[in-house]
């Protein structure tokens, strides 16, 4: 019985993980980030005394014209999150995303679980890498990351950068100290992002040997069922039962 | 030789002779004082113990602000014939400061007096502040008058020049060598940590990366008049902020003013920072650990578990 339903389930050569909108998210992501941290570095180190970062400021045009990038790309990236969340908002209400514990990006127990299992693996423990879903947690990682920015130095940024409105809906008693600590978010947090991404991302995803010089999937939206197979065993199980049965068989 | 021909040598020869000489900037008399004290070099003791610089830069002095003055007109005590009896022709205005300010002058405290002959409201201005009642009342001699924030008379820029110690790109550094110093932090009990977070505002870090509209010191604090930050009159007193933020930020409200401040973060910042600090070195350790072992494994698993993959 099992051979015939085998039989009429096709294996596509690759599948569609990223529609357009995720990938042009993603662009206007890593632009605006890369515009930020630039210009965001030369203000953070102004005040060391070896002179550098003014060089470096003089590079994108001035203190004024750097300010003025990092206050376009800021608004630029926090319209291109606001953007994302309305978009998987549509997908949740059109039904056209649901919530499985195979596929979600959402955090779970299992995830600790895979860091722990990868552990004893890198330390030669245990000789069975985790197995993933759609997105291992090296990805949820990535992920959520990226939302905890958004929060933490999107927000403080949004406020340092036009403080007069934001002045008003501040409360009266946090008013001596909340300046000083959205500066210090801001600053230290967007410190911890570009050295995320520096470590984190990029060796993922353009480092590592099975990737390098990158991962086209921010451009073509596919991942091959064989990468799948491999790097997401649990997804290629929900997505195509039989093959992958048929896999163990053999 | 006939007249002519001497003529057509001598006359070149005059010229450059006039070139020379000390060029128009100088009035009579000072061309006269710089024909000695362009040349000398050094210092020597006087009688009260004080050093005196007895070269001055002809050159610098001429292209600076008060090149066109006559040595006179500020060191009132000499007449034309040099360094003579002092002279009693001094105005009473000026004599009646210049002991005022005995305290700050060992030398000359009569031309130290004299900037006010023609800087009248500035001078007025400052004996009125803070800096100005430090000398005048308490006798002290720290504390700036003119020269020490201006530097040397005799090379006045343009405070828009970039050689200016009180322009916009000295003025902090001038500022600094008083309010930098733990010395005379401790001794007059100012408010410490000032420059440090200056620099480490958005303020100061503006300012050194060349931003046109960052304020400097003055911009908030005044200059000649400048006061206690406890007098009431003081543009950073109490609501007196409103004023002096809204100079730049229109509309500058209470919660807004406190957004810059020389004062030490609070308990809520300085705890936040540690807590964000923790969380950094976590997330960092936890990232280089990963990806360190990763790719060790990786080059492991090449060069030792490749047959048994491939088996």
């Amino acid at each position: 019985m099992s051979e015939t339903t085998t039989a009429t389930q096709e294996v596509p050569a690759e599948i569609e993980r990223f529609d357009i909108i995720f990938r042009i998210q993603h662009v206007l992501m890593f632009t605006t980030f890369l515009l930020l941290s630039f210009t965001g570095w030369g203000l953070k180190f102004a005040h060391e005394p070896q002179g550098l970062s003014s060089v470096w400021i003089r590079v994108w045009g001035g203190a004024e014209m750097a300010g003025l990038i990092h206050r376009i790309a800021g608004i630029g990236m926090l319209l291109d999150f606001i953007w994302h969340v309305i978009y998987l908002a549509y997908l949740f209400a059109t039904k056209q995303m649901t919530i499985n514990l195979k596929t979600t990006v959402i955090p779970l127990p299992k995830d600790v679980l895979d860091v722990v299992k990868n552990f004893m693996y890198f330390l030669g423990l245990s000789k069975e890498k985790a197995r993933f879903g759609r997105f291992s947690y090296a990805q949820k990682f990535d992920y959520w990351a990226v939302f905890w920015g958004m929060f933490i130095i999107g927000f403080s940024g949004y406020a340092l950068a036009f403080p007069m409105q934001v002045s008003y809906i501040i409360p009266q008693v946090a008013s001596d100290w909340i300046w000083q600590l959205l500066w210090l978010m801001h600053s230290d947090e967007a410190l911890l992002a570009i050295v995320f991404i520096l470590f984190w991302h990029f060796y993922n995803e353009h480092l590592k040997p099975e990737v390098f010089p990158m991962s086209w999937i921010w451009i073509t939206g596919k991942i091959s069922t064989e990468t799948m197979k491999h790097h997401h065993p649990i997804e290629y199980e929900l997505l195509f039962p039989d093959a992958a049965k048929k896999n163990k068989k053999h | 030789m006939s007249n002519n021909r001497l003529w057509v040598i001598v006359a070149p020869l005059l010229f450059l002779a006039l070139l020379l000489l000390p060029t128009t900037g100088f009035c009579q008399d000072s061309a006269k004082c710089l024909s000695c004290h362009s040349a000398m070099k050094g210092r020597i003791t006087i009688a009260s113990g004080a050093l005196v610089e007895l070269n001055i830069d002809a050159d610098k002095f001429s292209t600076s602000k008060h090149g066109s003055l006559s040595c006179t007109d500020c060191h009132l005590r000499f007449t034309d014939n040099p360094h003579a009896v002092p002279s009693s022709d001094i105005p009473q205005a000026v004599l009646a400061l210049s002991s005022k300010i005995s305290s700050k002058f060992k030398v000359d405290p009569v031309a130290g007096a004299a900037c006010s002959t023609c800087h009248e409201e500035a001078y007025k201005m400052l004996l009125g502040s803070v800096h100005g009642k430090n000398i005048i009342d308490k006798h002290q001699s720290d504390g700036p008058l003119c020269l020490d924030c201006h530097g040397s008379p005799h090379y006045i820029t343009s405070v828009k020049g970039e050689s200016s110690p009180v322009g916009r790109k000295h003025q902090v550094e001038t500022c600094g060598k008083c309010h930098g110093d733990q010395k005379i932090i401790e001794k007059y009990k100012l408010e410490e940590n000032v420059m440090e977070s200056f620099a480490e505002s958005f303020h100061g870090r503006k300012l050194f990366l060349g931003h046109t509209k960052a304020p400097v010191c003055s911009s908030c604090h005044g200059s000649h008049d400048i006061r206690s930050k406890n007098d009431p009159e003081s543009p950073i007193f109490g609501k007196n902020k409103l004023a002096t933020c809204g100079k730049c930020h229109a509309g500058a409200n209470e919660k807004f003013v406190p957004a810059i401040t020389h004062k030490r973060p609070g308990p809520i910042p300085h705890y936040g920072e540690k807590l964000l600090i923790i969380l950094t070195i976590g997330v960092f350790a936890f990232i280089v650990i990963h990806v360190l072992l990763e790719a060790f494994s990786d080059i492991r698993d090449a060069i030792f578990r490749k047959k048994e993959e491939e088996e």
